[in-house]
């Protein structure tokens, strides 16, 4: 998933929608496919059924003109005169209605002929068969013809063949005789019987197939069945759905026709479907996948141009504005970005302009308001210093030169102070006042103190080297330090307020740097902000001096310079 | 005039000899012929059995045959059964408006009278006992019997089953009754009968086949 939260919103988009048409795509063909096969299935199922009951009818109709056509030939008056000639011995002409018989076989296509005296004897068959002159009065149809002494017409098994076959009597007036006629039920009728209902037929009982319009190879037998009906077949490469329907006869076992229609065929509809299904599909996949790009490209350009409008910002270019022109959620979210840019360049200016009068983390904790309007205790270490012999100097040196030269010192000394965290309080006139550890509390501010003193004399050489190549006196100065608790907050009425510390050790350090003249000494510190020293230092002097204002005197130590420094913050001799 | 009761005479005498008694006071032999359930069986024919030999007697001389008629009216033949003594000639004119063809392959007699109208068809003389079955080639329909019988002693019965044999001399007689359905052969009904006076009840029982309805096609009976 991580990869997933990782991917663009564009993609995200993308994939989103692509994701949706697909499933739509892959549930509708799904859908297609439940429904239509379903429907197919049934739809051939009613088929089948409907050609079953089509081919009933069709062998109906086919025993019902076999039918006729036998009562006809039995009405014929030469047939019944011959037929008449078995009452007499002597006149009994077998040859004659043998003759007959293949004669109506040609006439009306029958394969067989049969002719039975009034009690059932077979007395003429065409072609000759072995049972003349056995009596057939137990043989259908011809047993419910004798019964009925009417026509009957039913399915039998001769000699291995099925047929359709009619017994008609013959009338002299009474019944003198039976005409029986038979028609195959073989290949070429199952071949024209699917002509007629385009479904291929088998007729067969559980033993034998007696006919069918498959090819031999092919045909079904009977235990290719399972208990469904329709039931599915694979037949070849093809599946087809076979229907038993039971066909009357009298056979020593049930007579069946199997009917068969291609399924595969029956689906062709549905794979047609699919095909376009899938067609329209993959049309409207590219449609939504040029639609996501178009979408996600609407609502991503922005929130990119915006994201690089942020970035543009992080980097501290508040100037920069993103340029979207819309009305909906992103372009008020464009608008609300522009707005907050513009709070923060006005609130940096201000910090800016802030800064200039006091000092940047001073201005910065003011106007975070880390600054407690109460005031509070706090452990910091202060630093004076101040140019010593200035009065002097100001006397020698034109007023703007004066200006020019404090300003490129005090730049110096701000520079040494910020560069260890500290804030230059207040400017003297020759000198300033440091704090360490406020606004911004660090637990290290005696060692910052005294390496922005170390600071303040290196800078001050170079100074003093282009004093000298002016012509001028290099500047000599003092530097005090006391590290002590004092109230730090805001001073003064509400219309002139300002940041500063209250107590005892600011005088102690102002005391201090004053000490550093007569002890002839650059850095003094007090003993409180010696004891938090490592050794970083290099220690010089200690002496216990009595300070203006205290009645003890104080306990002082001399920095030097940084231990395994070049520094020297040893006074200079004149 | 004269030769009608000389005929008549003739016969009677014939058959009285046949009878093996020659009485000459005739009597009546009455019953009726019943189905198993008691119904009255009408158009069955009572007559007296011959002895065998008698059969193959010679027929009566061309003279004492006498015509009888069976007529085809509005194609039927009229009437459906007619008894004839061996030896009778029938004639079979046709008072249809239309062609007949009637025939008969029965045994008895086999004969055709090819499309004819009118009276235009020869007699036919039947001069063999039994029964011939008439056909028309024309009309499945139309069917007639003819019975043909050794004797002139025979009566047919009303439509109450009943018959009424009369002038048979007095003497000893087998009856038998015959009917174009009757499951029975004649011979099998034989009932013997001592005939001094006149004797009211002989009774005969026939069980009959079914009425068969005429030949249909296709379940569309023919009418006439």
């Amino acid at each position: 998933m991580r990869g997933w939260h990782g991917r663009s919103l564009r993609t995200k988009i993308f994939v989103a929608f692509s994701a949706l048409i697909l499933t739509v795509l892959v549930a509708t063909l799904g859908l297609t496919q439940l429904v239509v096969g379903r429907d197919a299935t049934r739809t051939l199922s009613r088929e089948l059924r409907t050609t079953g009951q089509v081919f009933e009818s069709l062998l109906k109709e086919r025993a019902t003109r076999l039918q006729t056509n036998s009562t006809l030939l039995a009405s014929d008056f030469a047939l019944k005169r011959v037929f008449a000639t078995h009452f007499d011995p002597a006149s009994y002409d077998p040859e004659t209605l043998a003759s007959a018989g293949l004669s109506y076989r040609q006439r009306i296509g029958v394969q067989l002929v049969w002719m039975t005296d009034e009690t059932g004897k077979l007395i003429a068959a065409s072609p000759a068969n072995q049972r003349v002159g056995q009596s057939l009065g137990g043989l259908s149809p011809l047993k419910e013809a004798l019964a009925n002494q009417s026509a009957a017409g039913d399915v039998v098994e001769v000699d291995g063949k099925l047929f359709q076959m009619a017994a008609v009597p013959v009338l002299g007036p009474d019944v003198i005789g039976f005409l029986m006629l038979g028609q195959a039920i073989d290949d070429p009728v199952a071949a024209q019987l699917k002509v007629d209902t385009h479904s291929d037929v088998t007729f067969l009982t559980p033993r034998q197939v007696f006919a069918s319009s498959w090819p031999v190879a092919q045909r079904n037998l009977w235990h290719d069945f399972g208990l469904q009906n329709p039931a599915l077949l694979q037949i070849g490469t093809e599946r087809f759905l076979s229907l038993v329907v039971p066909v009357r006869a009298h056979l020593d076992q049930p007579l069946y026709a199997l009917i068969q229609g291609s399924y595969d065929k029956a689906l062709t509809p549905l794979h047609a479907l699919q095909w376009r299904i899938a067609i329209i599909g993959t049309l409207a996949m590219l449609g939504a996948v040029l639609i996501g790009v178009f979408l996600a490209g609407g609502i991503t350009g922005p929130v990119r141009a915006l994201v690089a409008a942020m970035q543009e910002v992080l980097r501290g270019n508040l100037r920069y504005r993103t340029h979207v022109d819309r009305d909906d959620e992103i372009g008020f979210m464009a608008r609300t970005f522009n707005e907050m840019v513009d709070g923060l360049e006005e609130r940096e200016q201000i910090k800016d302009t802030f800064g200039r009068f006091v000092s940047r983390d001073v201005a910065e904790a003011v106007l975070s308001g880390r600054v407690p309007l109460a005031g509070e205790r706090l452990e910091v270490t202060i630093l004076f210093q101040d140019i010593r012999g200035f009065t002097a100097l100001s006397e020698k040196l034109d007023p703007v030169a004066l200006l020019r030269l404090l300003n490129q010192f005090f730049t110096e000394v701000v520079a040494a102070v910020e560069t260890e965290g500290g804030v230059v309080k207040q400017f003297t006139g020759d000198g300033v006042m440091a704090l360490f550890g406020v606004p911004q509390a660090r637990t290290d501010h005696p060692q910052r103190a005294v390496r922005a003193a170390l600071g303040i004399v290196s800078r001050l050489e170079g100074l003093n080297g282009r004093l000298r190549q002016d012509g001028l006196e290099p500047l000599q100065i003092g530097v005090g330090i006391h590290t002590g608790e004092v109230v730090a907050g805001l001073i003064g009425p509400d219309a002139r307020v300002e940041y500063g510390v209250v107590g005892e050790p600011v005088n102690l350090a102002s005391r201090i740097e004053a000490l550093t003249k007569d002890f002839t000494a650059t850095i003094l510190i007090s003993k409180e902000a010696a004891a938090r020293l490592g050794a970083e230092f290099v220690v010089g002097r200690a002496a216990l001096l009595p300070v203006k204002g205290k009645l003890l005197p104080v306990e002082v130590v001399e920095i030097l310079g940084l231990a395994g420094g070049h520094l020297d913050a040893r006074p200079q001799l004149p | 005039m004269h030769r009608v009761i000389l005929s008549i005479l003739l016969t009677l005498l014939s058959a009285l000899c046949l009878a093996g008694v020659v009485n000459a006071n005739p009597a009546t032999i009455s019953g009726s012929v019943t189905g198993a359930d008691g119904a009255a069986i009408a158009d069955a024919v009572v007559f007296v059995q011959t002895p065998t030999s008698a059969q193959s007697a010679t027929p009566p001389p061309e003279k004492s045959r006498t015509m009888e008629v069976v007529d085809q009216v509005n194609k039927a033949f009229v009437p459906g059964l007619r008894v004839v003594v061996v030896g009778t000639s029938v004639r079979f004119p046709n008072h249809d408006q239309i062609h007949h063809h009637v025939y008969s392959f029965s045994p008895a007699k086999t004969f055709e009278l090819p499309l004819y109208k009118g009276e235009d068809a020869a007699p036919v003389v039947f001069d063999k006992v039994g029964v011939v079955k008439l056909g028309c080639n024309i009309h499945d329909w139309m069917s007639g019997i003819i019975l043909v019988l050794p004797t002139p002693h025979f009566a047919v019965t009303d439509g109450s089953g009943r018959f009424v044999l009369e002038n048979l001399p007095k003497g000893t007689y087998t009856l038998v009754a015959w009917h174009a359905l009757s499951k029975l052969k004649p011979e099998e009904t034989a009932q013997p009968v001592e005939l001094d006076a006149d004797v009211p009840n002989v009774n005969f029982k026939l069980a009959l086949l079914p009425a068969r309805a005429r030949p249909a096609v296709h379940g569309v009976r023919a009418e006439p």
